[in-house]
């Protein structure tokens, strides 16, 4: 059977944000979520040395480096939201499995955006895949 | 509405196209270049945050270790968030498939802190397993 290469990366992803997500559970025992927030971009910072790919960046195009240095900031901000809408009254129970739900706005925006579109049985998939996580999260 | 809502809102406002712009910039950079890139955009952020908090860190050790772990290792997802784009992943299945990692938190619960699964849960499983055999094709 053949699998697509994109799809073994994701296996890597959800093993690496499975324990992501443990750890910032167990970092809230101890400290304020804006705080661990915080150590998340210093985390960031730290790898950073290991991957710089060097003199890459400067040959890339302006528009390139901005979806790039706007997709970390949205990411942050979206994180700032969420501790938010926890502080002001939404369960965490709640707000936690509505949060996953973003991937909804990709697949509304992405033929428009990315001009891409999904098959009918990927369209399921994003489906289940949605169900899935909601529940999980329950 | 009330204010949580539209602060869920926000957020889902804020991450629909963080996973756009993530692809969009996956096109044209190496993985590690967008992971570079993403560590700097959310410094000011972080900036305000530290800011509102009169710039003091709290000082529990644990606390710490564990919440730079977290970054760490969600650097290293983010780098093959963009490397899965970036290998011609359609964003509506990456970003969802990668959207299930909670399947991975309730598996290291189960296995390592002896949680047990409620049937709600069993359900999610069997939701993501569908999923992810959908995907595979």
């Amino acid at each position: 059977m053949h699998i697509a290469p994109w799809f073994l990366i994701v296996g890597l992803v959800l093993i690496l944000w499975g324990f992501t997500a443990v750890f910032q559970k167990l970092s809230t025992n101890y400290i304020s979520a804006e705080s661990t927030l915080v150590l998340r971009t210093v985390g960031f910072l730290v790898f950073m040395p290991f991957i710089y790919p060097r003199g890459e960046l400067f040959h890339r195009s302006a528009h390139s480096l901005g979806y790039g240095s706007l997709a970390g900031f949205l990411s942050a901000l979206g994180c700032l939201g969420l501790f938010a809408a926890m502080k002001k009254g939404g369960k965490a129970s709640i707000v936690g499995p509505l949060s996953a739900l973003y991937p909804i706005i990709v697949v509304i925006l992405s033929p428009f955006v990315l001009h891409e579109s999904i098959t009918a049985l990927q369209g399921l998939g994003v489906l289940f895949g949605l169900i899935a996580v909601v529940l999980l999260s329950i | 509405m009330a204010v949580w809502f539209w602060w869920l809102l926000f957020c889902l406002a804020c991450w629909g196209p963080y996973a756009l712009l993530s692809k969009l910039g996956s096109n044209e950079i190496s993985a590690a270049g967008m992971q570079v890139l993403n560590a700097l955009g959310s410094i000011p952020v972080v900036l305000v945050v530290l800011a509102r908090g009169g710039f003091k860190l709290e000082k529990s050790r644990k606390g710490i270790i564990y919440g730079l772990t977290a970054g760490v290792l969600s650097a290293a997802g983010n780098m093959g968030f963009f490397a899965a784009f970036r290998s011609g992943g359609n964003a509506s299945v990456v970003t969802t498939a990668t959207g299930m990692y909670p399947v991975v938190t309730v598996l290291l619960a189960l296995a390592f802190l002896r949680e047990r699964l409620t049937r709600v849960q069993v359900l999610g499983l069997g939701f993501a397993t569908a999923a992810f055999f959908i995907f595979s094709h």
